[in-house]
């Protein structure tokens, strides 16, 4: 009886200790090497100085760090309990950003007023896969290709996507998609409903096109075609292409970069970063930014497979799919292979919710991994709660 | 089957599916590899070359900096052409060597070098950065023939700042510097080579309106940094001009006058409108020397001198006001109504008070509100403070604006102190002692005060009126200050007073009585102690000598001109500092500036409510 007593006091500790050594550092080290980056990219943006982007670029670095501790060793019980609650807490705030959001460059995007603004679509993308990892949980396998099963993960995916559509904010609407998408497909839906929503769209797609706003339009056309008008939209792309392939082989050289030096760049420390990164250190650096990035999203996908418990395996495949989008969609638009849409990218772009989101993303993603002997049953929770 | 089953079955698709995904991902990683080779390294010359044309250099270009009149349209300060010679670090092949080349032509200091080296190596090499400023027409010339020569070097014609009788203006004007480190940060324009702020005076305190938007020139540059053709030019937006109020004639007859003493300061206030006329404070400095090609050593000089030059006593002097604050305790008294201007009181030399002996500086005998005043007798005041009390005191001087930091637009004034029992409280946490009253009713004790609230004290005495003091002068005249609630009567006991210390036989100042026929001056002389029982013995020689001060106003029927002069350790007021203000005011009477109208410049700054 005693035994039994002092083990359950020690217990707690022993399992912090545990959590901690279980925790993937590689993966960390990793991390931390692409927000170096950022941060010597950021440093050359503003003309070789720490002010105003690289001081604070690394200070909320250092803030994300901790905010990802507390997830990664939070208990994973308690986020199935939240999943929900969380996921519908953060739709109210993407549908009163409608109503009450800061407008800010063609977009309402911000809620929230001068230094305390914030994106709720950032955290949506966490909400989101929190919600649908936690449905598949409770989702008894043998239905999981039911027709009125694949229902309500639809719907999940689709307001957020609805309300991004409305902001008007592409970016982000295709980045709910591809991890609602993803997600769908890594819990097992069958192949028939992927083939079916493939030729869905390519009805749908003209009707959507002729609701898109004007700017949405011309910058598709623009993209398809830069020289249409390379003194507006055009230019972005152009320069940026300029930028990296004026780089070369080796770069320029760090805080040698005419273009992005000149004030040739637009947004040049967020959405564009890449391309100040890749015209200085030519395309190595740019390789070397990539493989790492690479190397993340395989580390994630690994964890994500030794995972024993399906919320866990879907969190970490989940927001490993996010992480991808964002890299692949930011510099397929840097580089001209994609319509400009305003993504930043991940850790090296200056700005603070899209930082902290992403550590906290990557926190669920360490969480997961300290989880994957656990087995979580199915019968532990209910459909809602 | 059996739901377990399932369940792994799902866990075998799921590890299938995420194969398969992982693997997209890295198949659509290598499309960005390769799109990034394409543009990289097959395309790459291609874009070299559009980068190449694409050095478009823009440099910014500038503003000239507001001109700085004074009320009659007389420069103050202005901007006056510059030659320079620029380096931009990253076109040139060896800089250490150009800049050796550039100083075969003209002097480069090896400070002004190692300046340059440092330059180069911490910001990025596209920032133009200077070398050296001030060359003759001759230098200029021939560098800019030779510059096409030498990689990345060019010359330019810019301003500078150029202050005229520089030592009378130096406090109220100020000068220019290049913009410290904090600001370059803040304000990345301020990298813009030779960009100078106000440091100083009101070229710091307006500075936003003085300073202008900057132009740009764009260029079309070869590879090696020449310039191929100007492309397009915004130009820059000079600063808004400001004129002042200071009369330059009479601040520099002002200034003349002080100069002779070792550390003296003057105010003169136009009485109805509150314009400042004259503020001039000694040592003075010249800011030309420390706005323009500075020298360090000679910096250093000017900040660390004797006697600190740079400091404008007119506005950052604190001193006891003394008797001349006897003013301020006569009309608390008669406000409050606890003296009555007949009354009489004995002065037997001194007043005990609380186990402690006051002094005054001579038996004046049996004396009333009138004559006290015309021969600053302490003992009446030391009773009528004491009736008074310090709170009533304290709300009265601050109506007459001691106390108070007045927003002229210069920066560090200071406050002074009123003393008061919540400020006693405050500052040292003790309750005020019955005591400490006394001292505060001749102007001594914990009361402070700077020039420029004495001569606004004086103006607001004279014209009854809360006068607020300006320095910069707007076109249209303001709406008169409104009258102070004091009863007139009062008003004009305090008055009489003043008169008789100049005019009236007995009175403390009668020897600086105006010889102008029919102008009178009113006036009250301040002798105050620096000795105090906690620093006695400390101070020897000149520092332990009294402040000599005097505050007037004239002409006495209408008063126009209120003044107010502190000569630091001048000895008596009536002796070292009533003289001064009578010759001041004698020239400014003669000359009579508030009839004039003041100067309208053609690109006058719009000073928010000033």
């Amino acid at each position: 009886m005693k035994a039994l007593f002092a083990e359950g006091l020690e217990r707690p500790q022993v399992k912090l200790k545990q959590k901690l050594l279980s925790l993937n550092w590689p993966f960390l080290l990793l991390i931390t090497a692409i927000t170096l980056i950022g941060v010597a990219a950021l440093y050359s943006v503003a003309g070789g100085s720490l002010e105003p982007w690289a001081s604070r670029h690394v200070v909320r670095y250092c803030l994300g760090l901790a905010l990802l501790f507390i997830v990664a060793l939070s208990d994973i019980r308690w986020w199935l309990r939240a999943a929900y609650p969380l996921y519908i807490i953060v739709l109210l705030m993407l549908a009163a950003v409608l109503l009450f959001g800061v407008e800010s460059g063609g977009a309402k995007r911000w809620l929230g007023y001068g230094e305390f603004s914030f994106q709720p679509s950032e955290m949506m993308k966490i909400a989101l896969v929190l919600a649908v990892a936690r449905y598949y949980q409770w989702l008894p396998p043998s239905q999981v290709s039911w027709p009125y099963a694949v229902f309500p993960p639809l719907l999940m995916i689709g307001l957020p996507i609805l309300l991004a559509l409305d902001q008007p904010d592409l970016g982000t609407a295709a980045l709910f998609g591809i991890v609602g998408g993803g997600l769908l497909f890594l819990a097992g839906v069958s192949w028939i409903y992927f083939i079916a929503a493939f030729v869905g769209v390519i009805v749908v797609l003209p009707h959507v096109w002729a609701r898109l706003h004007d700017y949405q339009q011309e910058r598709i056309l623009t993209f398809i075609d830069p020289e249409r008008d390379p003194t507006g939209s055009g230019y972005h792309i152009l320069q940026s292409k300029i930028a990296i392939g004026s780089g070369g082989f080796a770069g320029k050289g760090f805080m040698q970069g005419t273009q992005a030096q000149l004030n040739f760049l637009p947004e040049k420390h967020t959405d564009f970063i890449f391309t100040v990164f890749s015209e200085e250190t030519g395309f190595i650096g740019a390789a070397v930014l990539l493989v790492l990035y690479l190397l993340v999203l395989l580390f994630i996908t690994y964890m994500a497979l030794r995972c024993r418990s399906t919320f866990p395996r879907l969190v970490a495949a989940g927001m490993g799919l996010c992480l991808f989008a964002y890299v692949f969609i930011n510099v397929a638009m840097v580089t001209g292979l994609m319509p400009v849409v305003g993504l930043p990218l991940p850790l090296v772009s200056y700005g603070g919710t899209s930082m902290l989101t992403m550590m906290v993303g990557l926190g669920f993603v360490l969480n997961a991994h300290v989880n994957r002997e656990s087995r979580i049953r199915r019968e532990e929770f209910g459909p809602f709660w | 089957m059996r739901p377990r089953d399932y369940g792994l079955r799902l866990r075998h698709r799921f590890s299938r599916r995420a194969v398969l995904i992982g693997a997209a991902q890295t198949g659509l990683f290598g499309l960005l590899l390769w799109r990034l080779r394409r543009l990289q390294i097959v395309d790459s010359s291609e874009y070299q070359l559009l980068s190449d044309d694409n050095r478009i250099t823009a440099h910014l270009v500038a503003p000239a900096r507001g001109s700085i009149y004074d009320r009659l349209g007389r420069i103050v300060a202005e901007d006056r052409e510059n030659f320079r010679v620029i380096v931009v670090p990253a076109y040139c092949d060896d800089l250490a060597a150009t800049l050796d080349a550039i100083s075969e032509i003209v002097p480069v200091a090896a400070s002004d070098k190692d300046r340059v080296m440092r330059a180069a190596r911490r910001q990025s090499g596209y920032f133009p950065v200077l070398v050296t400023e001030g060359l003759t027409w001759r230098q200029f010339t021939l560098l800019s023939v030779l510059a096409p020569e030498l990689k990345g070097v060019s010359t330019d014609r810019a301003t500078h700042r150029r202050y005229s009788r520089a030592r009378s203006m130096a406090h109220v004007v100020g000068y220019v510097g290049m913009a410290a480190k904090a600001e370059i940060d803040e304000h990345p324009l301020m990298r813009v080579p030779g960009f100078r702020t106000g440091k100083a005076g009101i070229e710091k305190g307006l500075d936003p309106e003085l300073r202008g938007q900057p132009g740009s020139i764009s260029y079309e540059v070869d590879a090696h940094g020449r310039v191929v053709r100007q492309l397009g030019a915004t130009s820059s937006v000079r600063g808004k001009d400001l004129v002042l109020t200071i009369d330059q004639e009479l601040q520099e007859i002002a200034h003349k006058r002080i100069e002779g003493l070792r550390v003296a300061s003057i105010v003169v206030l136009d009485a109805v409108t509150g314009a400042i006329l004259v503020m001039a404070s000694f040592p003075s400095f010249d800011p030309n020397e420390v706005s323009f090609k500075v020298d360090l050593e000679r910096w250093k000089q000017v900040a660390r001198g004797e006697d600190y030059p740079l400091e404008n006593r007119a506005l950052r002097g604190l001193y006891p006001p003394g008797s001349t604050f006897k003013v301020v305790t006569a009309l608390a008294g008669l406000e409050t109504g606890v003296i009555n201007p007949q009354e009489r009181m004995n002065c037997p030399g001194g007043y005990p008070f609380g186990g402690h002996y006051f002094r005054c500086w001579k038996r004046h005998g049996s004396v009333y509100l009138h004559e006290a005043i015309k021969q600053s007798c302490d003992v009446y005041f030391y009773e009528t403070v004491k009736r008074v009390g310090i709170d009533r005191l304290a709300a009265v001087s601050r109506k007459l604006g001691l106390g108070q930091v007045h927003d002229i637009g210069l920066a560090g004034q200071k406050q002074g102190i009123i003393p008061d029992t919540v400020w006693k409280r405050r500052r040292f946490g003790h309750p005020w002692y019955p005591g400490e009253t006394i001292s505060c009713g001749i102007g001594q004790g914990y009361v402070s005060t700077t020039p420029l609230q004495l001569a606004v004290a004086t103006a607001r005495i004279a014209t009854g009126r809360a006068v607020r003091p300006r320095l910069i002068a707007t076109p249209e005249a303001g709406p008169e200050a409104a009258l102070l609630d004091f009863d007139p009567l009062h008003l004009e006991l305090v008055r009489a007073g003043m008169v008789g210390v100049v005019n009236e036989k007995g009175g403390t100042a009668v020897r600086s009585a105006l010889t102008i026929p029919d102008v009178q001056m009113a006036g009250k002389t301040g002798t105050s102690q620096v000795i105090s029982a906690k620093n006695r013995g400390f101070l020897k020689g000149w520092y332990g000598e009294t402040h000599a001060l005097f505050i007037a106003y004239a002409p006495v029927g209408a008063p126009r001109y209120a003044a107010a002069c502190v000569v630091e350790h001048g000895g008596g007021g009536s002796r070292a500092a009533a003289p001064v203000v009578r010759d001041v005011m004698t020239e400014i009477l003669l000359r009579d500036p508030a009839a004039r109208p003041a100067f309208i410049a053609s690109n006058q700054g719009a000073p928010a409510d000033r």
